[in-house]
C-alpha cells in the first residue's frame, strides 16, 4: 500500500529532519518508535502530504504522491500532533466541517463517528470545554470520517491519563483492522499491544522496522536484572542504561540493557522496553543525521 | 464541483460560527453600533452628522445613509482588517490547518473561503451599523424613513472597501513576511495611501481617470457626488458644529451617476485579483514555512530591531525590579508591569522616547500618539498568560488566583503611569484639573484594557474599541468636552473626568464579577 523511497528533509539550515529513509508497508498497525527529535512527526508530515520530501519519493498504491497527492489525501485520517480545536464550536460542527472538506456529506456518518468514539452524549457541547481525551478522541473521529485506507496519528496519547491512553489504544486497535494505521510515540506502552510492526527511528534515520517478537529477540542476552541499594543505584544510574527501577524493601530492582553487565547482574526475559533501550544505544544508526 | 462549494461552503460557515461566538466579537460589533448614537447628535446640541459650509444637512435617509456609510466604511477599512486578519493563522495555531491541508481540498478553495468567511464578518458588521443608524434615523430623523435610499448609499460605498480588505487580509496571511506585525503597519500606510490617492485625484476633478478604479474606500466617489451636488469643497462628516443661524439644507444621498459605473465595478472586482497571488505564496500549512508564520522560526525585521534594544532594556529593568522584590500584592503587580518591558523591548524605546519629547514639547501636542502607543503595548498584559499557557502557574502564586483582576490592573495600571511619567511630570504645572484629566485617562486606558482583557481574552478588542474611540476623540479636536478624556484639547471639565472615572470602575466591576463568576464555575 505504501512504499517510502530513500525520503530525506533537509532544511534551510542544513540539518535533516529525515534522511534517506525507506520503508514498505501493507495494512496493520506500525508503531513507529523514537526519542523526542528523532524526525517522527517529520517522516508522517511527509508521507500526510504536509511538507515535501527534498529527496525521494513516496508511493501510495504505486503512484507517487508529490505528483498525485489528492489520491492519498481522499484515503488519508491525519492526526497531527498537540492538535487544537476550535473552541467555539460544538463536537457535532467541528466534526462536519471537517467531514465538508472530506468531501463526505452524510450526517449520519458525523453522528456514527461521535458515536463510535463515545462522544455522542456531548455532540451539541461546545468542544472548548472539552478534557484533553475528548478532543483526542474527537480527533481520531476526524481523521476516520472518510473512512480512509490509511491512518496518521503523531504521538495521539501525549497528556492523556492513564485510562484515556487505555480507551485511546483500544479505539486504534479496532480500526486497524484492514487498513494501514502508523502511529508514532515515544512510550513504548502505547504500541507494544497494537502495533503488528514497530518502526523506531533515531537521529532523522530507521534503525530497524521489524515485528514485536523480532525486535525482542534483538536485545536477547543483553538485557539484566539486580538488586542493588538505594546508594548503588544513585551511582548506578548515570553509568547503566537503566529500562526499569523498582524499590522494594531488600533494595532498588533494577533492569537494565548492554553487551555485557557492568555489575553482579542475571539474564533477564527481554521486554519491548528494554529491546528499544538497547537500540537506541547500542545499535548503531545506519544514516546519520548531519 | 459541488464538493468544491461545499467545503467553501463549510469554511464560511466555520469562521462565522467561530467569529461570532465569541465575547469579543459581540463587544466590537455593540460598540461599534453603539457609535451610531454618537455620531448623530441632537441638532439641539449645536452639532450634526453631516455640516456644508457651516449648514446642517436635514436628518433624511440620503444624508444620515450616506454619512454612517462613509464613517463606518471607514472603521471596517482601518480596524476591519485588524479583526479578521487572524482566520488563517488560526488553523496554524490550533494545527487544523494541518488537518485541513491533508484532505483534497484546493489551496484555492481555502483560500477562497477564508476571502469570503471575512467578507461575511465585515459585512455582518456593517449590516448590524447600518440597522443600528437606521433606529438612529427613527429617534432624530427629520424626515420620512426611506430604507431603500438608505440602503442604497451603504452599497454604493461599502463593498468595495469590503472585499478590498477582505482579499488584502487574505494575501497578507499567505505570505509569510507580511502575516505578522509587519503586515499590520504595511497595510496600515496601505490603506492610507490608497485614500489619499483618491481623495487628492477628486480635489483635481477626476484628473486621472483610473485613480478613481481603485476607489476601494468610495472616498472618491463620495466627494465627486458632493461637488456635483453641492457645488463646495466644504463638507464635514461625522458630529461637526455647524452654524444655526444658516438655513439647513437637503440632501438626498448618493446616486450612481454613468461615468461611476465602471469605476465602482472595477473597485469591487480588482482585490479579487490578489487571491490568486495568495494561492502561489500560501504555505498550505507546510511547518517549515508556518513556523516564519507563527513567528517560532527566523525573527523578522521588527524582531531584530527590538533584539538590538534586548540588553540596554534588560539592564533598565534589572534595575527596576529591584523594588518588586520581597512578594508583595504591589510587588507582583510591579514584576509583572515589568515583564512587558523585557518581553517588548519597543515599549522600553517608548517610554524613553515619550520621557525625551515631553522635556522639549507640550504635553497637549503630544498625548493622542502617546495614548495610542500606550494602547497597543498595554492590550496584551491581560491576554498574554493564557496565550502563552502559563495562566495555571501564575493562578498557583498566592493571592493571583482570587485577585487575578486588581493584580493585571495594577500591573497596567504602574505601566501606564511609568510610559507616561514625563507628560504626567509636565503636566503638574498645568494645574490639579489638567493633571486629574490626564490621570483619569490613564486610568481609563488600563481598566478598559483589563476589562475587555478579561472579558474576551483577546488583546484586539481593546485596541479595536480604543483606537476606534481614539479616531472619533482626535477628529472631534475638543469640540466636545465630554469626549477630551485625557485632556488632549483643554476642553475637559469635571464632568468629564467624573464620566469617565466611573466608565472605569465599572469596566473593572463588570470583569470582576465575570472573573470571579467564571472562577466559581471551574
Amino acid at each position: 500500500m505504501l512504499a517510502i523511497e530513500k525520503i530525506s528533509k533537509r532544511f534551510r539550515a542544513g540539518n535533516y529532519g529525515v534522511r534517506d529513509l525507506s520503508l514498505e508497508v501493507k495494512s496493520g498497525v506500525i508503531g513507529l518508535l523514537g526519542p523526542n527529535g528523532a524526525g517522527k512527526t517529520t517522516f508522517m508530515q511527509m508521507i500526510a502530504t504536509i511538507t515535501r520530501p527534498t529527496s525521494g519519493r513516496i508511493l501510495f498504491h504505486g503512484q507517487d504522491v508529490a505528483k498525485r497527492p489528492n489520491e492519498l489525501r481522499r484515503q488519508l485520517g491525519y492526526l497531527p500532533q498537540d492538535f487544537g480545536v476550535y473552541d467555539n464550536l460544538t463536537a457535532t460542527e467541528f466534526l462536519t466541517y471537517f467531514a465538508a472538506l472530506k468531501g463526505v456529506r452524510s450526517k449520519k456518518r458525523v453522528m456514527e463517528m461521535l458515536e463510535s468514539v463515545n462522544l455522542h452524549g456531548v455532540a451539541n457541547r461546545i468542544v472548548g470545554g472539552f478534557s484533553g481525551g475528548m478532543k483526542q478522541r474527537l480527533g481520531i473521529a476526524q481523521a476516520l470520517i472518510n473512512d480512509p485506507e490509511l491512518v496518521i496519528v503523531d504521538e495521539p496519547t501525549a497528556g492523556l491519563d492513564p485510562e484515556e491512553r487505555v480507551r485511546f489504544r483500544n479505539v486504534l486497535s479496532e480500526i486497524g483492522f484492514g487498513k494501514l494505521v502508523i502511529l508514532s510515540t515515544h512510550i513504548v506502552s502505547d504500541v507494544e499491544s497494537i502495533a503488528t510492526e514497530i518502526a523506531v527511528m533515531k537521529n532523522g534515520a530507521l534503525l530497524t522496522m521489524a515485528a514485536p517478537e523480532t525486535l525482542l529477540r534483538t536485545c536477547e542476552g543483553h538485557v539484566w536484572k539486580a538488586v542493588v541499594s538505594s546508594e548503588q543505584f544513585d551511582q548506578l544510574r548515570t553509568t547503566l542504561k537503566i529500562s526499569s527501577a523498582v524499590r522494594k524493601p531488600d533494595g532498588v530492582h533494577i533492569r537494565f540493557v548492554g553487551p555485557s553487565p557492568a555489575i553482579a547482574a542475571s539474564a533477564a526475559e527481554p521486554e519491548l522496553e528494554d529491546a528499544f533501550l538497547y537500540l537506541m544505544n547500542f545499535a548503531e544508526t545506519t544514516a546519520p543525521a548531519a | 464541483m459541488t464538493a468544491s462549494f461545499s467545503r467553501i461552503g463549510a469554511i464560511i460557515g466555520a469562521d462565522f460560527r467561530i467569529r461570532f461566538r465569541r465575547v469579543s466579537t459581540v463587544i466590537v460589533f455593540l460598540l461599534l453600533s453603539a457609535f451610531a448614537y454618537v455620531w448623530i447628535p441632537a441638532p439641539s446640541t449645536g452639532r450634526t452628522l453631516i455640516q456644508i459650509n457651516g449648514q446642517r444637512a436635514i436628518y433624511n435617509s440620503g444624508a444620515i445613509g450616506m454619512g454612517t456609510a462613509s464613517l463606518g466604511m471607514i472603521f471596517v477599512g482601518l480596524f476591519g482588517y485588524y479583526v479578521i486578519s487572524n482566520a488563517i493563522r488560526r488553523d496554524v495555531i490550533t494545527r487544523c490547518g494541518m488537518i485541513a491541508a491533508s484532505t483534497p481540498m484546493r489551496s484555492g478553495e481555502y483560500l477562497f473561503g477564508k476571502f469570503l468567511g471575512n467578507l461575511t464578518f465585515l459585512a455582518t458588521f456593517v449590516c448590524g451599523f447600518m440597522l443600528s443608524s437606521m433606529v438612529m434615523l427613527l429617534v432624530r430623523g427629520e424626515a420620512r424613513i426611506e430604507p431603500l435610499v438608505f440602503m442604497e448609499q451603504y452599497l454604493l460605498l461599502t463593498p468595495p472597501a469590503l472585499v478590498f480588505v477582505s482579499a488584502v487580509a487574505v494575501l497578507f496571511e499567505s505570505i509569510p513576511w507580511l502575516a505578522g506585525k509587519f503586515g499590520d503597519v504595511i497595510y496600515f500606510f496601505l490603506w492610507s495611501a490608497v485614500m489619499g490617492l483618491v481623495v487628492a485625484n477628486e480635489t483635481t476633478h477626476g484628473a486621472i481617470n483610473w485613480v478613481r478604479c481603485f476607489d476601494f474606500t468610495g472616498f472618491g466617489f463620495m466627494i465627486d457626488q458632493m461637488q456635483r451636488t453641492l457645488q463646495t469643497h466644504s463638507v464635514s462628516i461625522g458630529a461637526s458644529n455647524f452654524d444655526p443661524t444658516k438655513p439647513t439644507i437637503l440632501f438626498p444621498g448618493l446616486t450612481l451617476t454613468r461615468e461611476w459605473i465602471v469605476p465602482r465595478f472595477i473597485s469591487l472586482l480588482a482585490p479579487l485579483a490578489l487571491l490568486p497571488v495568495a494561492v502561489l505564496f500560501f504555505h498550505r500549512f507546510d511547518p517549515v514555512r508556518t513556523k516564519q508564520v507563527s513567528g517560532k522560526g527566523r525573527r523578522n525585521w521588527l524582531g531584530k530591531i527590538q533584539n538590538l534594544f534586548k540588553p540596554l532594556s534588560r539592564r533598565a529593568v534589572a534595575l527596576l525590579t529591584m523594588p518588586g522584590r520581597g512578594g508583595s500584592f504591589l510587588g507582583a503587580m510591579w514584576i509583572d508591569a515589568l515583564l512587558t518591558l523585557t518581553l517588548l523591548p519597543f515599549a522600553f524605546l517608548a517610554f524613553v522616547a515619550i520621557t525625551i519629547t515631553s522635556i522639549f514639547i507640550p504635553p497637549a501636542a503630544t498625548l493622542p500618539v502617546v495614548f495610542a502607543a500606550l494602547a497597543v503595548i498595554i492590550s496584551d498584559v491581560v491576554t498574554r498568560d493564557r496565550r502563552a499557557g502559563t495562566l495555571a502557574s501564575v493562578r498557583a502564586i498566592p493571592r493571583l488566583r482570587e485577585n487575578y483582576v486588581w493584580w493585571k490592573l495594577g500591573s497596567t495600571l504602574l505601566l501606564s503611569f511609568l510610559l507616561c511619567a514625563g507628560p504626567l511630570l509636565r503636566t503638574i504645572t498645568h494645574g490639579g484639573v489638567a493633571l486629574g484629566a490626564l490621570i483619569c485617562g490613564i486610568v481609563l486606558v488600563a481598566s478598559t484594557a483589563t476589562a475587555l482583557g478579561i472579558l474576551t481574552a483577546n488583546p484586539k478588542t481593546f485596541i479595536v474599541g480604543f483606537l476606534t474611540f481614539w479616531y472619533v476623540v482626535v477628529n472631534d479636536k475638543g469640540a466636545s468636552p465630554l469626549l477630551d478624556f485625557a485632556g488632549f484639547y483643554g476642553r475637559f471639565t469635571w464632568a468629564t473626568i467624573a464620566l469617565y472615572v466611573c466608565v472605569s470602575v465599572a469596566a473593572i466591576a463588570i470583569a470582576q464579577i465575570f472573573y470571579r463568576t467564571r472562577l466559581a464555575r471551574t
